[in-house]
Parts: C-alpha cells; sequence; structure tokens
C-alpha cells in the first residue's frame, strides 16, 4: 500500500474507515453469529443482475452491471450483511494506434481494470496495484478469444473497466471477530466473472465484430460444517457470494462462450478434489444465467436503438425502453 | 430456414452453402453466424457482383445466392445531445479501407510527401482522425516526375483523395491521381476562401491573385 502511495493527492487514512462496530458484538459470542448471513436460494440459482448499456455516452460502447445484496440490510447494525458488486466498462475505439506504435495488422486490445478507492472494505490506491493488473490480464484474455481482431487493422482498442464496488472475500464478522477472515480472495472471482460479462457487453455495444458473446460465471465448493445431510456438507454452487458461506473450499471463475461452448478464460482457487470438471461445468452454467440476461438487454438496446426502422416493421410494437431486471 | 430479424454476435444465421457472407457476418464451420449486433439484412446481390466473386459457388447453384450481412447503427446525429441510454456505442467506427474516399485537411509539407488528417471516410465523419499521407507520387497521374507538392498543396487545404494502401505503422496513403480528387477547399496566403480556376490553379477574389494547388473538379 505505501509503495503506491500517489503523493500528489489527499490520500485517507492508511487503516481505512469503517462503519462502527457496537459494543453489543463484543461482548455477546452469540450476538455476533447471528447477523451471519445465509444463502436463502437454491445451489444452482445465481443472483439477480441488473446490466444496461450505452451508459457512456463520449464511448464508443459501455456498459454498467450491478449484482444488488440478496439479503435485505438489518435493521441493527449500519453494516449491510453482504456487499453487492457494481461495474461499468466502457469501449474507447477502435482508434488509430499512437505514433509510436509499430504496424500491427489486426486489432490491439488494451483493457484496464481499476477498483474504485471506495470499492472493497480496504481501500485502494489510485494506482493500480497488482490484483488489478493481474485482473486486467484475465479479463484480456477472455475477451481476446471472443474479437475478429482482423478486421481492424492498424487500429487500438480500449477497455476500461471500474469497479465501483467489489464483491469482497467473505464476511465482515469473520474478519472483525477472529482477524483472519476467510483469507483467500474469493471475492475476485466474483468480481472477474462480473467484468467479463460487462466488458462483453460494452464491446457488442461498440459493434465491435466477435465470434460469439462471452459472459462470465463463478461457481465454488463449500463446506457447511452444521448441516445434518452428508451430502449437503460439501456442495457446489453456482454463484457464490463468499459471504454467505462459512468456508469456501474451492471456486472457479470462466469466461465461457454459450453458443460454440469454448471456454475463453479459466481461473481455478483452491482444493477442487477430485472432481475438477463438474466445478468447471458449474461455472459454465452460472455464465449461461448471465449470457441470458447480456442477450435480453443488448436486444432491448438494439431496439430502442433502431426505433425507427423497427417502428415501420411491426407496426404498434413498440416496448418502452425499461430496465431489464430478471434472475439469470 | 426462417432468419431472424435481428441478430446478436454468435447468432446463427444459415448454411453457408445457401447464403454469401456480407458485412458484419462470419463463417464457423461452414455456417453463417452474426459477428456483430443489429437487424439482419438478406439482399439480392446485383447479378453482375456475384459471377466474379464466387465462380465456383454459381457453378453448383444457378441463382445468385443471397447476401446476408448485420447493418450497423447509423451515425449517431440526434444522438449528440448524449442522452443516457441508447447514445453510446451509436457512432459508427469506420476504418479507411483501401478504395474508400477520404476529405482530409494538411498538416504538413516536405519536399516528398504532404501530410493530412483524414477527417471524412465515406461520407462519415470519423470520430478522431486518421493520420494520412499523400507521395508526391500519388499526386497526379500524368507527369509524376514533375510535381512539386508545394504547388499542389498547402497546410491548411482541404483535399478529396482515395486510399490507396494502408501503409505504414503511422499513415495510410492517399492518392489525389484523378480529376475529382485533389484541394476541394483553399484559403490564399491574405487568408481569402478562393475558387478554382483550372486543374492547376486558385484564384483570390479580393486580391485577384493566382495560386498553384491540384485542384479537384468541382462537381
Amino acid at each position: 500500500m505505501a509503495v503506491n502511495l500517489d503523493r500528489r493527492r489527499i490520500n485517507a487514512p492508511s487503516g481505512g474507515t469503517l462503519a462502527p462496530v457496537f459494543a453489543r458484538t463484543v461482548k455477546e459470542p452469540g450476538y455476533l453469529q447471528s447477523l451471519r448471513p445465509s444463502r436463502t436460494r437454491g445451489p444452482n440459482e445465481p443472483r439477480q443482475i441488473f446490466l444496461q448499456t450505452g451508459i457512456v455516452p463520449s464511448a464508443s460502447g459501455s456498459a454498467y452491471l450491478e449484482i444488488p445484496s440478496a439479503s435485505s440490510p438489518s435493521k441493527s447494525t449500519l453494516i449491510p450483511p453482504t456487499s453487492s458488486l457494481k461495474i461499468a466498462a466502457s469501449v474507447q475505439g477502435p482508434k488509430p494506434l499512437p505514433r509510436s506504435a509499430s504496424f500491427s495488422p489486426s486489432l490491439l486490445l488494451t483493457t484496464t481494470v481499476k477498483f474504485a478507492p471506495f470499492a472493497t472494505r480496504h481501500r485502494r490506491g489510485y494506482i493500480r496495484d497488482s490484483t488489478e493488473r493481474d485482473l486486467g490480464v484475465h479479463v484480456e484474455t477472455a475477451l481476446r478469444g471472443v474479437m475478429i481482431g482482423e478486421r481492424w487493422p492498424k487500429s487500438g482498442v480500449e477497455v476500461v473497466v471500474t469497479v465501483l464496488e467489489g464483491d469482497e472475500n467473505g464476511w465482515w464478522g469473520d474478519v472483525e471477530g477472529n482477524g483472519t477472515g476467510n483469507g483467500g480472495g474469493w471475492g475476485l472471482l466474483n468480481v472477474l466473472a462480473g467484468c467479463i460479462t460487462v466488458a462483453s457487453a460494452a464491446i457488442v455495444d461498440a459493434g465491435i465484430d466477435c465470434v460469439d458473446m462471452v459472459s462470465g460465471g463463478v461457481a465454488a465448493i463449500i463446506r457447511n460444517p452444521e448441516a445434518k445431510d452428508a451430502k449437503e456438507k460439501v456442495m457446489r454452487i453456482l454463484d457464490p457470494c463468499p459471504a454467505e458461506h462459512q468456508e469456501i473450499v474451492a471456486a472457479c471463475a470462466v469466461g465461457y462462450l454459450a453458443s460454440r461452448d469454448e471456454i475463453t478464460e479459466i481461473w481455478v482457487k483452491g482444493d477442487v478434489g477430485t472432481d475438477p470438471d463438474g466445478l468447471i461445468e458449474g461455472a459454465t452454467h452460472a455464465a449461461v444465467g448471465s449470457l441470458s440476461v447480456l442477450k435480453e438487454v443488448l436486444l432491448e438496446a438494439l431496439e430502442a436503438k433502431f426505433q425507427t426502422q423497427s417502428a415501420d416493421a411491426n407496426g404498434g410494437l413498440k416496448r418502452k425502453q425499461q430496465d431489464v431486471q430478471m434472475t439469470g | 430456414m426462417a432468419l431472424p430479424s435481428i441478430a446478436l454476435p454468435g447468432t446463427l444465421l444459415g448454411p453457408a452453402d445457401k447464403y454469401l457472407p456480407g458485412p458484419g457476418t462470419h463463417i464457423h464451420a461452414s455456417q453463417i453466424y452474426a459477428s456483430i449486433a443489429g437487424p439482419v439484412v438478406s439482399s439480392k446481390p446485383s447479378p453482375a457482383a456475384p459471377a466474379s466473386t464466387s465462380t465456383s459457388k454459381t457453378a453448383k447453384a444457378p441463382k445468385p445466392l443471397p447476401l446476408l450481412s448485420i447493418s450497423r447503427p447509423a451515425p449517431a446525429d440526434d444522438n449528440a445531445l448524449g442522452i443516457i441510454g441508447n447514445s453510446g456505442g451509436g457512432g459508427t467506427t469506420i476504418l479507411p479501407e483501401i478504395s474508400s474516399e477520404v476529405l482530409g485537411r494538411i498538416t504538413r509539407l516536405s519536399p516528398r510527401f504532404a501530410s493530412l488528417d483524414i477527417l471524412v471516410v465515406n461520407s462519415s465523419v470519423c470520430r478522431e482522425p486518421f493520420q494520412g499521407m499523400i507521395r508526391r507520387e500519388d499526386v497526379r497521374l500524368t507527369e509524376k516526375d514533375k510535381v512539386k507538392i508545394e504547388e499542389s498543396f498547402r497546410v491548411g487545404d482541404l483535399v478529396r483523395g482515395v486510399v490507396i494502401s494502408l501503409g505504414d505503422q503511422s499513415n495510410y496513403y492517399v492518392s489525389t491521381g484523378s480529376n475529382e480528387f485533389g484541394v476541394v477547399m483553399a484559403r490564399s496566403e491574405a487568408g481569402n476562401t478562393m475558387f478554382p480556376v483550372s486543374w492547376r490553379e486558385f484564384g483570390d477574389p479580393r486580391t485577384g491573385g493566382r495560386e498553384r494547388r491540384k485542384v479537384a473538379k468541382p462537381f
């Protein structure tokens, strides 16, 4: 953190800022655990997604994705039980390469992922750190596989992804309580999947040739020690919200092309065990879920774009442009 | 098989032996798929065009194959206000291609070439200018060895030309080697807008002076 300190700006306190934690959580051991959120949806049911394209007028393509927090805010504490995921992506170009760049017969893709300083519970710097650069490389690999770069010679395109709120790695109570937290950086996988989906929407919005639409999905293997059923002790779930699970054993994020049945990007973390294929397959199922939202949103945006033409074609059939909110 | 009215990237449009792939589509495993989002247009190609492009295919199918293409959204003119919703991505991103007609402004002269900023490609305005270059031998078709760049262009002239090559790392090569290509608008040294006098001269209406240019034939 100290390495990335930007001296030209007014920096936030290095320790970060937190919503107040009341004394009751420390005094009553059971009380803190009673605040723990739990997964209310089924193991194969992803969270709801909000997606909209065309949010940045100056960019050639842009999109915004939000996975709202499923749990209702509790009345007894100021800290929201689970985080929500909010990502904006914009596409600049295709535009001519800078003078210094060498000749390129195909499109040059540059992907930048940046967390907003306020995106996570631990404050981020203004300069990209290694996690963000790593995520950028992952998103770039996912997008590179779908774009038909040969159609845009001598030009470059920039995909800028800003994470306004990232999924956290575990429940805040675990971090506060025993100091260790969940460790693993599980939230990053959700952020990656969200970045892939939203960047894909922005690229389609920009009208850059793609062989298919890529979408991101996450699956995880969780351990649930309290479950009575032996089958539920270790189980596979789609779209995990790390705060809702006490122990995540393994997780996998993919960038998936549904109609071609191809994977352009894969990131597996943790102890996968004997069945890695099952986990990857679960992630592709989650990706298909977000793809259905992606398709619906893009079709709606297209209809709005070609409103004049479609109005002539199908008479009175006019759908009002409204937000699409649906489960994947 | 009925064609979908609107396609997204990856939408199956039809088999490659029934249709020809047009702009905005691609072929994968001998099937035509969409590669951009937009309405699907199936057009009967003009009788002359497919005969030359697909002689081997027309031998099998006597009828010319319909051309499938995805149309891009029209240039965003009413979206200039920046209304959030459907404006982003409305602009057509168009790259100069070989034989596309361009309008540009001369930015720099040298004895061997003139540099220009390409502002308009095929009557659509670019989001940002492309670097172009008119080499001395591409200024006109005749007497190429006697061409002098400083007697053909001046910095600030608006030039109509045609792209002849994607060029090197930074420049598109533009040619004005035709009657209708050359300087379309120029200002004199006094700063007045001039009118074309002949194929090689512009006249200043105020001072009456003449300046030499490679003049585009007025319509």
